[in-house]
């Protein structure tokens, strides 16, 4: 299946993560949001990251395409299945959704359209308080390799959107559906240089705002980080008493 | 000292087909490369690196797929950005879909050679985690247990070596 000659591609890139996207668009027929696909269906054995022993781990993300306000109600609903995906992402088409997507939505990326011409244009207080509610903007690079005319949106949309946002919380993401589509890290961080990044963020992009996506969809399911139980495993007892009363107390967390 | 600085950029073309590795050649790669920046930068890309281009492929391995490129050291942010939008390689008539993945980049050869040897080490090791055949297995084993013998010998007579300029930053 090409599918895990994909995930193969990337743990020999080098990527430690890899997100699985569902797309929703709600312009046709009203669609149900389905259960994610857990990773261990599709592969038995994950593959393993060359230079490291662990392998690479897997993540849920889900993308509403949205084009209306009343698509939104989704995302505010208590028992639909959206709970299940570890990462949300947005997808606004109008100048309204936009706003609406970064003051008030439960997300954690705003995707930027590459393939056409941008509808509306950005303005910094939307962007601003995107920021600092810990919102990331998601560009993808997997048109600009294909073709010439998707190239030219793709810069120029990125462009805006970095003037606008002076190069923070910006990720660079691949739409790969195929493995020849993707590209190793160290490239797609100068492919960030292209579209305006500075050095140190196009690195960032590819590494730690990624990291704190992952983050940022973590605390929506523990009450904003707040409270997070794990059962801890049992240290065994042997080990324990060979050490002496006053380190036992600090090993312990 | 007045000399030309130059960043050589360690490349490995990934294919899904086995047969694109016997095509790789000089040439095939310095047109795709001058393709993709003649369509990233235009003109000035093309001659931004095309100084020095008699020697711009320094070494090339068909059986691994590994690329040697040399740019100046002014420019090779442009060549590094243009290199991903490489899609294919063609040569004697034939197209086949590949990519380069960049693994390093260095100022001088020797920098990219010690490199190069390292990863060469940890692919046979992953090689030897992922064969099938016993005849297979032992090869690798000899080779690897070949390598760590001479790693030994080297570490015996190195002596001080010269500094690199690929220490040196923008």
């Amino acid at each position: 299946m090409s599918q895990s000659s994909l995930y193969n591609q990337n743990a020999k890139l080098g990527y430690s993560t890899v997100a699985i996207n569902h797309v929703i668009d709600f312009k046709e027929k009203k669609q149900e949001i389905p259960k994610p696909i857990s990773p261990s269906e599709l592969l038995p054995s994950l593959p393993i990251i060359p230079g490291k022993l662990k392998p690479i781990k897997i993540v849920t993300r889900l993308t509403l395409v949205v084009s209306d306000p009343s698509h939104c109600n989704v995302l505010r609903a208590t028992s639909s299945n959206i709970r299940l995906y570890d990462i949300i992402a947005v997808f606004p088409k109008t100048e309204k959704l936009f706003h609406v997507a970064c003051t008030n939505l439960d997300v954690d990326l705003i995707c930027i359209s590459v393939t056409e011409k941008l509808p509306f244009y950005f303005r910094r207080p939307p962007v601003n308080m995107a920021i600092d509610r810990g919102i990331y903007f998601e560009v993808l690079y997997t048109p600009a390799i294909k073709d010439s005319t998707m190239r030219r949106y793709t810069i120029s949309n990125a462009l805006s959107l970095v003037q606008i946002c002076k190069g923070k919380n910006v990720i660079i993401s691949s739409a790969a559906e195929r493995p020849l589509e993707l590209r190793g890290p160290y490239d797609v961080a100068n492919l960030g240089l292209l579209f305006g990044l500075s050095e140190s963020d196009a690195k960032a992009a590819v590494s730690t705002n990624c990291r704190a996506i992952l983050l940022h969809g973590e605390t929506r399911k523990t009450a904003c980080g707040v409270v997070y139980t794990m059962k801890k495993p049992q240290p065994v007892e042997e080990e324990e008493e060979t050490l002496p009363a006053c380190k036992r107390a600090k090993t312990q967390v | 000292m007045v000399r030309f600085k130059h960043r050589y950029l360690l490349c490995e073309v990934v294919a899904e087909d086995p047969r694109c590795r016997r095509c790789i050649d000089e040439r095939a790669v310095t047109t795709a490369a001058k393709g993709a920046l003649a369509r990233a930068y235009g003109d000035y890309g093309l001659a931004c690196c095309s100084i020095a281009f008699t020697g711009q492929v320094k070494y090339l391995n068909a059986y691994t797929g590994v690329v040697l490129l040399r740019c100046r050291k002014d420019f090779y942010r442009l060549l590094w950005s243009a290199l991903p939008l490489v899609t294919h390689l063609e040569s004697r008539g034939q197209r086949h879909p590949c990519f380069f993945h960049t693994l390093h980049v260095g100022g001088t050869i020797r920098s990219c050679q010690k490199f190069l040897i390292q990863y060469n080490r940890r692919q046979l090791v992953m090689l030897l985690n992922s064969c099938t055949n016993k005849e297979e297995r032992e090869s690798i084993q000899k080779s690897l247990l070949g390598c760590f013998l001479q790693e030994a010998e080297e570490e015996q007579f190195q002596s001080g070596e010269e500094e690199d300029d690929c220490a040196e930053t923008d």
